[in-house]
């Protein structure tokens, strides 16, 4: 007798006791549905975290701080030019591990379009390299080139968000070309970034046929930035969304130039300062570098320090290690239970069946037929408790959903399901295996005399 | 041709100081095409002697061949092979699987045989056409007379053709008239040249044998012409 004409016999059994069935998989139901409800869960969470990370720069992306100078340099710290863009151009100059260098700076300023409204917003002045830093991505028009930079330019690049505001009547109308004024100062739209979402929310708002950013339902990244808590209802890339870029030149003679201190523009304070590694695998390697740099144009001096997502990175992962842990546990425990649940019904119903078994002895089966007959049950029953629980655990997330709706959408993956359903079919199978060694050792003779 | 030969065959049941000798010394040689009853009070080692003839059990000591082959200390694999191809039982309470049809019933031995399932619906319904139960392929043993499901377990008996076909009390569950019936379908089966083991106590029933074989206390005490 093949595998299959086992699974044949276990269906039969089953449709011939469904509710007996139903009860016996029922632990495997609610373990698998726990195991997808937990692996939905952590995926979301790290699927959102991920988003984020990448759209703040991802691991490449390398802050310089400003530091505590130590204390046997404390006397000298006035020396240090602080950072300055003289750091971004050395940085630059010098760039065996480091790919892109970012310096901005920035303020807050009032836009208003002619054609439309007129907003208050943080502009920041940048290099070419803040489109890659930044990772910035360019609906239409340009970013910031290095033609730009170098003639000082009065063009001005939007984020979704901003172009949105300025014009809010025309949402979908493509603003490049037009003109706004920057503090009372002309300035000619060359381009609008993307709008940057969740994977999620970009594929609800496909779904919906919309594409209006405000629309959106969008979480915050509380776990992922350690800020936004309380489940704000937010746009979690408001500050990318929301850009005014210019180039750093057009800023400084604008902005800069004229204010109170007035350094030349080589030696004007930067707000930020961020740099992209080349090769992660040159980490260190490009850190200390960075580091000689800065030490030399800082004269010696270190007041300065490196933000870099590396700590970030470990603790989101040893988090979501426990989460999925604990709640693998849970599940756990409850597919033995389930498993038990199936070895206890397969044994009572071989006791029930001892004539049967008998008698197929008796026409001639084989032992190792008789094994595979009760495995099979046992192992259909696993699988089937297992794409039970599969739907089980979708009900559950939405459930859960609906109950507390979350920041950060459960996320089904693939492999979550592979993983649950191959769980139920072990335990499926593990618990069939003593029922199924104790059938095939039956005596056909005693077993044609059962009553 | 002998399709069963026994020489010396001893079962002793339990070890120790009093051991039990169900068959004691029994030498039965069986050729194709005869009609056996096998009769004796309870007690006699009948039951025993039909374990051994049916490859359910093998002799303490003895040699023991079935269809040719020698099982006085086969393995399990190897009897359940005899049985399915070599021996056909029929049992007294039927022993049809109440959850089967009867068309899956008839089947059940070809299952452990390897047919295909086409071959096996097609051999099933020529067994079925040798009782006269063609018309009722579909119903479940519940559904039938005691009678038809005796007739049902006849043709699970003869679905694989088997050398040998080890009848159990079958009349002992069922009324006059459909023992009756049965009887005559053995004759039947007789009559078209097959070998049949028919274990009985009841004197009536065995004189349908041609010929009869009694045992008392494990020996054969009498065995001939009925």
């Amino acid at each position: 007798m093949s595998w299959f004409a086992g699974l044949l016999i276990g269906l039969q059994e089953i449709r011939e006791h469904k509710f007996r069935s139903f009860l016996t998989m029922l632990g495997v139901i609610l373990g698998v549905a726990s195991l997808l409800a937990m692996f939905g869960l952590t995926a979301g969470i790290a699927s959102s975290w991920r988003t984020t990370m990448q759209q703040m720069g991802g691991l490449e992306r390398i802050g310089v701080i400003d530091a505590e100078v130590s204390l046997e340099l404390a006397d000298l710290a006035a020396l240090s030019p602080g950072r300055t863009l003289a750091d971004a151009e050395a940085l630059r100059a010098s760039s065996r591990f480091i790919s892109h260098v970012s310096p901005e700076m920035q303020t807050g300023a009032t836009l208003s379009a002619t054609d439309g409204a007129t907003i208050t917003g943080r502009i920041t002045g940048a290099w070419p390299d803040n489109l890659v830093v930044s990772q910035h991505e360019v609906q239409s028009g340009r970013f910031i080139t290095p033609l730009d930079v170098e003639r000082g330019s009065r063009v001005v690049v939007l984020g979704s968000t901003a172009a949105r505001d300025l014009w809010p009547s025309e949402p979908e109308a493509d603003r490049v070309g037009r003109t706004i004024t920057i503090n009372g100062r002309p300035f000619t739209v060359a381009g609008i970034l993307v709008h940057y979402q969740r994977e999620e929310d970009r594929q609800r708002n496909l779904r919906r046929g919309s594409t209006s950013p405000g629309s959106q339902r969008g979480g915050s990244v509380s776990l992922a930035g350690g800020r936004g808590m309380g489940g704000a209802r937010r746009d979690p890339f408001q500050w990318k969304n929301n850009s005014i870029i210019v180039p750093l030149t057009t800023f400084y003679h604008e902005f800069r130039s004229g204010t109170e201190d007035a350094a030349p523009l080589a030696m004007a304070k930067i707000d930020q300062l961020n740099f992209r590694v080349r090769d992660l695998s040159h980490f260190r390697e490009a850190l200390d570098e960075a580091s000689s740099v800065l030490r030399q144009a800082h004269r010696g001096i270190d007041d300065y320090g490196f933000d870099t997502r590396e700590d970030w990175f470990d603790r989101m992962e040893t988090s979501l290690r426990a989460t999925q842990l604990s709640g693998g546990l849970i599940a756990g425990v409850s597919l033995l239970v389930g498993g038990i649940g199936i070895a206890n019904i397969m044994l009572a119903s071989i006791a029930q069946r001892v004539r049967e078994l008998g008698v197929r002895l008796a026409v001639g089966a084989r032992r190792r037929d008789i094994f595979l007959q009760i495995l099979a049950e046992s192992t259909v029953i696993g699988v089937l408790g297992g794409f039970l629980g599969l739907g089980a655990g979708v009900l559950l997330l939405k459930l859960l959903g609906a109950i507390a709706p979350m920041d950060n959408p459960p996320v089904v993956e693939l492999s979550a399901i592979l993983i649950s359903v191959g769980f139920a079919t072990v335990v499926g199978v593990l618990s069939g295996l003593y029922p199924a060694w104790r059938a095939s050792n039956l005596d056909p003779i005693s077993a044609l005399r059962y009553e | 041709m002998a399709v069963v030969e026994l020489s010396g065959v001893h079962k002793i049941y339990g070890t120790g100081p009093d051991p039990v000798a169900a068959l004691d010394g029994v030498d039965l040689r069986i050729d194709a095409g005869e009609y056996v009853a096998i009769t004796g009070t309870s007690g006699s080692g009948k039951s025993t002697l039909m374990h051994i003839v049916g490859c359910l059990d093998t002799p303490t000591s003895g040699s023991v061949m079935i269809a040719g082959e020698d099982i006085s200390s086969a393995r399990t694999d190897r009897l359940a092979r005899l049985r399915n191809r070599s021996i056909g039982f029929v049992f007294q309470s039927f022993n049809l699987l109440p959850r089967l049809d009867v068309q899956k019933n008839i089947e059940l031995p070809l299952v452990y045989s390897g047919v295909t399932a086409r071959d096996r619906r097609n051999r099933a319904r020529e067994a079925a056409e040798k009782v006269n139960l063609t018309t009722r392929l579909t119903h479940r043993p519940s559904e039938l007379s005691g009678g038809q499901c005796q007739r049902v377990a006849i043709a699970r008996a003869l679905v694989n053709d088997p050398a040998l076909i080890l009848a159990d009390e079958p009349t002992g569950n069922l009324d006059s008239t459909n023992g009756a019936e049965v009887l005559r379908l053995f004759d039947e089966l007789h009559a078209s040249g097959r070998t049949i083991v028919l274990v009985t106590h009841d004197p009536a029933v065995a004189a349908r044998a041609g010929r009869r074989v009694e045992l008392r206390d494990g020996r054969v005490i009498r065995d001939g012409r009925t």
